[in-house]
């Protein structure tokens, strides 16, 4: 066997490991390291480990990942480091996991609808009554018909203008290929003119979740709606979610697709904290620093669905909501407590938060998120100046 | 190919040290692969740590033309591929008309023909009679929507572009194509696949100071080392934008216009405009204590 062939041989064994944890090395990227691996002093280790990284791995989540691989496989550091990465501080994925999943929250909910115990109000449709009910009150058998409900709920979407132009009638940008083309009929005269306007194209939603303690049941009854949002494209392009409690998780690749089940089994494998106190501040913070930085909160719609008792630094919350305000759009926080009687926002925390926030909502039935649905689909008159 | 780039990785990091670009290990590495491999680089990284000024310093080191192509959203094939050029179109359409009856077919020959053509600079990239291929800079690729990404797919993939009207055009020599991302979004797969890449993070304290050197002539070995050991300590503060070594090269500049040989706190205090960029940042290092933050340097 040539060197040559040896090589190879490692590195496919290199590339499964790389797929094992949790890589997406196919053999296009392969080929890519051999030839790569060609072009560098095979002698020297940094040379080495470059012509590999840039060739396999193309995001920055899966650098620390490759290097554990690297120092296991080609440094042969012991093997059982791998897939334990060091915490991250901040925004993290638990690499322990003890989920303390509610246990209502995971209960299979049985298939036929059966005979809900309450056959009160005969006048109201069920389906009426389902609106109208608190999240936080309803059976697992109401809460498998509203899922229905909330597919049905259209997932009206904000809009904005995009710099890209589409055809319009009158109006709007002289559209000077198609009037050339069209001149071409009359003699070069361009009598008809041809016009294209801004289109307008899904303006980026960003929700943030509470999913502490207090919040549990309607956190429940968000995820699903959020699904319902993701769900007409599938895709989460226009749309990140995150859920909070004493620290920040990221939701969004565990929408798509999947039955509200298993993205309520995933999250809660992911978080460390349904049930725990709520730090909105801290967990504001963690995604301005992670992901407000990179842009995500430039231009978008955030909705932060909390019931703002605040068990950290009121202060950090007041800093951290008015960053991410100063670059949303327009901020919309969702508080179930808000559609009970008497409702007063003496919370700190919510009395803090309402300074930054430009609509406040409700959001414990399904009437509430109607209504934000249909905010969702027309922006108001965005609040220029923020109080602080 | 005509020109001489270095063979190794050891050459090449030593000849972007001669142009006042000092690379790591890893960068010159990946560099050379992709020059090598012929395929894009995509670099990501917070800003204003260089990935920008690697395609300038390749351009001119290999002393290639550099075509740059700045993203934005909404760009489309017309801003960033080719164009026809309306006025001279419909112009030349009159002037036919005066004279004499040419037939339809032949006169839209004509008017679409390369005469009319607005090149962009992806076209030019690709349609290029360059003795040294030149270096295509895609910046801030992430400002691009989904159509364009797709479309740079193609391109990236066969380097030709097909336009309708004249056919196909492909690259005799490709270009050497360097894409930046700041990582606002996700790139799609199908495109990374096409690329190397390579993440762009702060140097190390040495390394800052000796491309403070290299950028900022005559700035005195003192005020370099406490400048950069200064940006240093203020990127481990939690900050809403750390500075980036473009700020660190800012300053240096600005603490040696004012003729300072070394870093104190009123000076610090009078020139953080050009390190920090927001201000809630000022006010939280101002919080800190300069003083505190400049002994903390001095002590690095």
């Amino acid at each position: 066997m040539s060197r040559g062939d040896a090589v190879a041989r490692k590195l496919v064994t290199f590339g499964r490991i790389l797929r094992e944890a949790g890589l997406e090395v196919g053999p296009g990227r392969l080929q890519d390291a051999l030839r790569g691996l060609d072009a560098v002093e095979l002698t020297s280790r940094d040379e080495v480990y470059y012509a590999l990284r840039c060739t396999l791995v193309s995001r920055h989540d899966d650098l620390e990942p490759f290097d554990v691989a690297f120092r296991a496989f080609w440094e042969l550091a012991p093997v059982q480091q791998l897939g334990g990465r060091p915490p991250d501080p901040g925004i993290d994925v638990p690499t322990v996991p003890p989920p303390v999943v509610p246990a209502q929250l995971l209960e299979e909910v049985p298939e036929d609808d059966g005979e809900e115990p309450e056959q009160a109000a005969a006048m109201a449709s069920p389906d009426e009554l389902l609106r109208r009910r608190d999240f936080a009150q309803m059976t697992p058998a109401e809460l498998r018909r509203l899922r229905r409900l909330m597919v049905q709920l259209a997932a009206l979407r904000p809009l904005r203008r995009s710099r890209r132009l589409t055809p319009a009638h009158g109006g709007g940008v002289l559209d000077a290929r198609r009037t050339l083309r069209q001149a071409m009929h009359t003699g070069g005269l361009p009598l008809e003119r041809s016009w294209r306007r801004p289109k307008l194209v899904p303006r980026r939603l960003v929700v943030l979740c509470d999913v502490s303690g207090s919040m549990e049941p309607y956190a429940r009854a968000l995820i699903m709606f959020l699904q319902a949002l993701a769900a007409p494209d599938g895709a989460s392009r226009h749309l990140e979610a995150f859920a909070f409690g004493t620290r920040l998780t990221r939701l969004t690749p565990h929408l798509a697709g999947a039955d509200p089940a298993t993205v309520l089994e995933r999250a809660s494998t992911l978080l460390p904290d349904w049930g725990g106190g709520t730090r909105i501040g801290e967990s504001l913070g963690a995604y301005n620093r992670e992901w407000g930085r990179r842009g995500i909160t430039r231009g978008a719609t955030v909705v932060i669905a909390s019931d703002g008792w605040e068990r950290g630094d009121l202060d950090e919350l007041d800093r951290e909501l008015g960053r991410l305000a100063r670059q949303a759009y327009e901020v919309i926080w969702v508080n179930p407590l808000k559609g009970h009687d008497g409702f007063e926002p003496l919370a700190g925390g919510m009395r803090t938060a309402l300074r930054h926030v430009d609509r406040f909502m409700e959001g414990h039935n399904l009437i509430a998120l109607e209504a934000l649905s249909d905010a969702l689909a027309a922006p108001g008159e965005r609040r220029h100046s923020h109080a602080v | 190919m005509a020109e001489q780039l270095p063979s190794s990785v050891d050459d090449l990091a030593a000849s972007l040290r001669e142009h006042a670009y000092l690379a790591d290990r890893g960068l010159a590495t990946v560099l050379h692969l992709s020059v090598v491999l012929e395929k894009p680089l995509l670099l990501e990284g917070e800003a204003g740590v260089g990935k920008t000024e690697l395609a300038k310093v390749l351009a001119e080191l290999s002393g290639a033309r550099l075509i740059r192509l700045q993203c934005y959203e909404g760009i489309d094939v017309a801003h960033a591929l080719y164009d026809w050029s309306y006025s001279r179109q419909l112009l030349y359409i009159r002037t036919l008309e005066a004279g004499s009856a040419q037939d339809a077919r032949e006169t839209l020959h004509e008017l679409f023909s390369r005469e009319f053509l607005e090149r962009r600079p992806l076209l030019d990239a690709i349609e290029h009679d360059d003795a040294i291929p030149p270096v295509l800079l895609i910046d801030e690729i992430d400002r691009a929507d989904d159509e364009f990404e797709a479309f740079l797919l193609e391109l990236l993939s066969d380097f030709q572009v097909t336009i309708p009207e004249i056919g196909t055009i492909a690259a005799a020599v490709r270009p050497r194509v360097i894409l930046t991302s700041n990582r606002t979004r996700e790139l799609h797969d199908a495109l990374k696949r096409r690329c190397l890449y390579h993440w762009i993070g702060h140097p190390s304290l040495e390394r800052e100071i000796e491309i403070v050197k290299a950028r900022v002539p005559g700035v005195p070995e003192r005020l370099a080392g406490e400048a950069a050991a200064f940006v240093a300590v203020l990127r481990e503060l939690d900050l809403a934008k750390a500075p980036g070594v473009a700020e660190t090269i800012d300053w240096t500049q600005a603490l040696l216009a004012l003729g300072q040989e070394e870093l104190d706190a009123e000076v610090v205090d009078a020139t953080l405009g050009s390190v920090l960029k927001y201000h809630e940042d000022v006010e939280r290092v101002r919080d800190r204590g300069l003083r505190e933050l400049v002994g903390e340097a001095r002590a690095r």
